[in-house]
């Protein structure tokens, strides 16, 4: 197999519509992810974003979707999302002497003074802990996507040496 | 030994420490009988008069009728507090009765109309504090349908109840989550190959 049969074929059609709708998948995770009131959450707002990255992937290629999301990225999302989850109960319970159970005394936090205990604590489940479970997901997607397609490329090298 | 070892070690022992000096009052989350998921606080009324009647064993017309405009009536599927159906008893703290540790007070227990489950249910009790009567509810799945949006500003129950709630289910979720992806990396990539 030699290296133009491997390569991928370009077409503008499939290109110009990923690179469209790239954007607008991402924003449609974000709102997902952080809308509380809806029928959302964390893992499907991470689970859409991921399709995004997905969907560029696919139709770019493993080499430029390194360039969209490098591993050093990937890796941090994939802990960052965690020790933000777990930063905020931490900070909660730590803020409050230890009186709070999980989010519901984050006492001393910023956003207590404007918006009150109850504010802080939506504030938090919106934008810290949401944030979060979906950090993890969308780089846990991404990142085992790009292992399987890697393999693949790897044993089509093995099969050709 | 090395200066990062022994902070390493004094962290670790820190963290030990102080996830033991939290995890150690942990009562609050799914114990029926903490205060705080047990009753939820309903009203005050004036208690002249009230109490004889309480005594008799007969909820007073005041009180039935503010409970009812709460939204506690036949048209929501409470049970009604029809005279018959339910039963007045006073009861000291701590005792244990009908399935659940008593507060003390006057305890109104209703009959739900079950078939197969014929008993009396406690739903209020009522508590005489300074020539005030406070009428307190009971039940667990109630507060956190009525105080989530008070308590955490978000208008989602099922939002509020993952991720404040039950807070540490979706830690140790999204625990698995992180460590199935580790458990792929380490199966797949075979060659070094980043």
């Amino acid at each position: 197999m030699t290296q133009e049969k491997r390569a991928y074929k370009r077409d503008v059609v499939i290109e110009v519509t990923a690179s469209l709708m790239f954007p607008f998948i991402l924003l449609f995770g974000l709102y997902v992810m952080m809308g509380t009131g809806g029928t959302g959450g964390g893992f499907q707002g991470g689970t859409i974003l991921a399709t995004g990255f997905i969907l560029y992937i696919t139709v770019f290629g493993t080499d430029k979707g390194r360039e969209k999301m490098p591993e050093s990225v990937n890796v941090f999302f994939k802990s960052f999302g965690l020790f933000l989850y777990n930063g905020a109960g931490w900070l909660c319970i730590l803020f409050s002497l230890a009186t709070a159970q999980w989010l519901n005394m984050p006492a001393f936090w910023p956003v207590t003074e404007f918006t009150g205990i109850a504010g802080a604590r939506g504030f938090l489940i919106a934008y810290m802990i949401s944030v979060g479970i979906g950090l993890t997901v969308m780089a846990s997607f991404v990142s085992q996507y790009f292992d399987l397609s890697m393999k693949e490329d790897d044993e089509m090298d093995g099969d050709e040496g | 030994m090395k200066p990062l070892t022994i902070s390493g070690f004094i962290t670790a022992i820190l963290l030990i420490a102080l996830s033991i000096y939290v995890v150690e009052d942990l009562p609050a989350f799914g114990d029926e009988n903490s205060p705080v998921n047990k009753y939820v606080k309903l009203f005050n009324v004036d208690a002249d008069g009230l109490v004889e009647s309480l005594n008799a064993g007969i909820l007073p017309l005041q009180i039935k009728i503010k409970i009812e405009d709460m939204g506690f009536n036949k048209e929501e599927n409470y049970p009604t507090l029809e005279e018959g159906n339910y039963r007045i008893e006073w009861s000291e703290k701590g005792s244990f009765e009908g399935g659940r540790l008593s507060e003390g007070g006057w305890d109104v227990l209703i009959n739900e109309g079950e078939i197969f489950y014929n008993e009396l249910i406690r739903y209020y009790f009522i508590k005489e504090e300074n020539r005030n009567l406070t009428v307190y509810r009971y039940n667990f799945p109630v507060r956190i349908n009525e105080l989530t949006e008070e308590e955490t500003a978000t208008i989602n129950i099922v939002t509020a109840g993952l991720a404040d709630y039950r807070g540490y289910d979706t830690m140790g979720e999204e625990t698995v989550i992180l460590t199935g992806a580790i458990g792929v990396i380490l199966l797949l990539r075979r060659r070094g190959r980043l």
